[in-house]
């Protein structure tokens, strides 16, 4: 199927049926408006997309940017209507059937939200493909987790923008908190109850780096330079 | 006690050296992208002359930063592209850093912030826009919100309603239903950060704890930031004088009398 975009009653048709969907289990997922020409038009220039099954985030990622290749990045990151759309085509894969029933969840997780900044970075598909953008390589902390799943490690460095403006970082954040035996993020590395621990990545780190950046130019560090300001307290921990 | 004294001062422990934003002016082109040009002089101020020169761009409500190398402090140069991409508001605002690459790499060895456009196209505001700019920005379905950054304070208004940052900037009804409010939460914010009052410090929070003072009763400074109840005291002066200054209750009455929206039939 070509690749479209949703037009603004698009959009909003879809977030009716997600209403619909959260309230009744068993509406069907309205592919018909995929192709409605009331509501979508196709992105410019044209772009098969294919019915992929991801087996992780990574597998999106590396699938949308091959695809999208030829769009203006700039384009990409602010097209709502795109994303929207590739939530529907994707609907099966974004908003898995389990246990017999579907769970919905807020609308921004599959309506792409374009430059809100509370919002942006959770829609699924977005967040892949935007990862693998900003981190080219040192990004499988961020992308291991299955394509419907929102886990703490994206949406806490995601949404701190200027985490994600330093160059080294994904390098940094990988050292110290991936976990080659397991495969994942090491253990105690978010905590979900916001208790702080030394070395931990969703509050200990930001703290650090804002202390940081006050008296270094942190953009112009090597992952290495990086990880000797950090200091002892993130080299001893987390535990694995 | 002086209340003064009982704030906390904010010391610049980094040994960095402050940079007037005098020394650096900044003219922007309209274009799209627009493009800027820097004239830097800080000959005079001692930085190793192979130290980077580095420029940073940004502005309310975007997530990019833009940064454009601007030579060594011994050898200033504008860059060939100083095109400020992805930056769509329109105040504008710059930093100056200059960076050690010997000794401690990477630490910053001077640095002015917040620096404003002396001349710019239409696209781009100049000087600073009082204590409180409006800037039009993606909100979703909100309204509108504050942005707390570290030099100003925003009022970012959705950019997708035709007309609304107009209407904040005069409505006389959003005036007077929203500013006393928008006013109490900033001076809350603003003790909060526990600014100096003596410096010159052109930062939001000493700018609004000095617009408050003037404003209250007494002109009396602000009290301690952990006081909670003479901090609501000391708002409440400030928001009532503010509502008194401008008539806040007959402006309202003035601008809604065409619709009655009273309770008899």
């Amino acid at each position: 199927m070509k690749l479209r975009r949703f037009t603004d009653s698009g959009i909003e048709q879809f977030r009716i049926f997600l209403a619909k969907a959260r309230e009744n289990a068993n509406v069907l997922v309205p592919v018909e408006l995929l192709e409605d020409d009331a509501h979508t038009e196709v992105v410019d220039p044209e772009i098969e997309i294919e019915d992929q099954s991801f087996a992780t985030r990574a597998d999106a990622a590396t699938y949308f940017h091959a695809k999208l290749a030829v769009l203006n990045a700039d384009d990409v990151n602010s097209d709502s209507g795109m994303w929207s759309w590739l939530s529907l085509y994707y609907f099966d894969q974004v908003c898995p059937v389990m246990n017999g029933r579907r769970t919905v969840r807020n609308d921004y997780t599959y309506i792409y939200e374009a430059g809100v900044m509370r919002h942006f970075y959770r829609h699924l598909l977005y967040v892949a493909w935007r990862i693998k953008q900003i981190a080219p390589t040192h990004n499988r902390l961020f992308l291991h987790s299955k394509v419907h799943v929102m886990d703490k490690v994206t949406t806490e460095v995601m949404k701190r923008l200027y985490l994600t403006r330093i160059p080294a970082i994904f390098e940094a954040i990988d050292r110290l908190y991936w976990n080659e035996t397991s495969r994942g993020p090491r253990t105690s590395i978010v905590n979900p109850r916001k208790r702080e621990m030394p070395g931990d990545l969703t509050t200990r780190l930001p703290i650090r780096l804002r202390q940081l950046e006050k008296t270094y130019d942190l953009y112009s560090l090597s992952a290495d330079q990086l990880l000797e300001l950090l200091g002892e307290e993130f080299a001893l921990s987390p535990a694995n | 006690m002086n209340q003064r004294k009982a704030m906390n001062k904010r010391f610049n422990f980094t040994g960095r050296k402050r940079v007037a934003r005098s020394l650096v002016e900044i003219e922007v082109f309209d274009g799209e992208p627009r493009e800027f040009a820097a004239t830097i002089n800080i000959d005079q101020l001692d930085f190793p002359p192979d130290a980077d020169v580095i420029v940073e761009a940004t502005c309310a409500g975007s997530s990019t930063i833009c940064r454009f190398p601007f030579g060594t402090a011994g050898e200033i140069k504008q860059p060939e592209n100083a095109l400020l991409e992805g930056l769509a508001g329109e105040n504008v605002f710059f930093s100056l850093k200059v960076v050690d690459r010997t000794d401690r790499f990477g630490r910053i060895l001077g640095l002015a912030e917040n620096i404003r456009p002396i001349r710019a196209g239409k696209q781009t505001a100049t000087g600073r826009r009082g204590i409180l700019p409006i800037e039009r920005a993606e909100l979703g379905d909100e309204l509108w919100r504050l942005e707390f950054r570290d030099q100003d304070v925003f009022l970012c208004v959705n950019k997708n309603v035709s007309g609304l940052s107009e209407r904040f900037g005069f409505d006389p009804l959003f005036f007077t239903a929203l500013y006393p409010g928008i006013i109490r939460t900033i001076l809350h914010r603003a003790i909060e950060q526990q600014p100096d009052l003596d410096s010159d410090d052109d930062r939001w929070p000493t700018l609004w704890v000095n617009f408050g003072r003037k404003l209250h009763s007494m002109h009396e400074d602000p009290p301690p930031h952990d006081d909670d109840e003479q901090c609501d005291e000391w708002v409440e002066d400030i928001v009532g004088e503010f509502c008194r200054n401008h008539k806040v209750k007959q402006k309202y009455l003035d601008c809604s009398a065409e619709g009655d929206w009273g309770d008899d039939e």
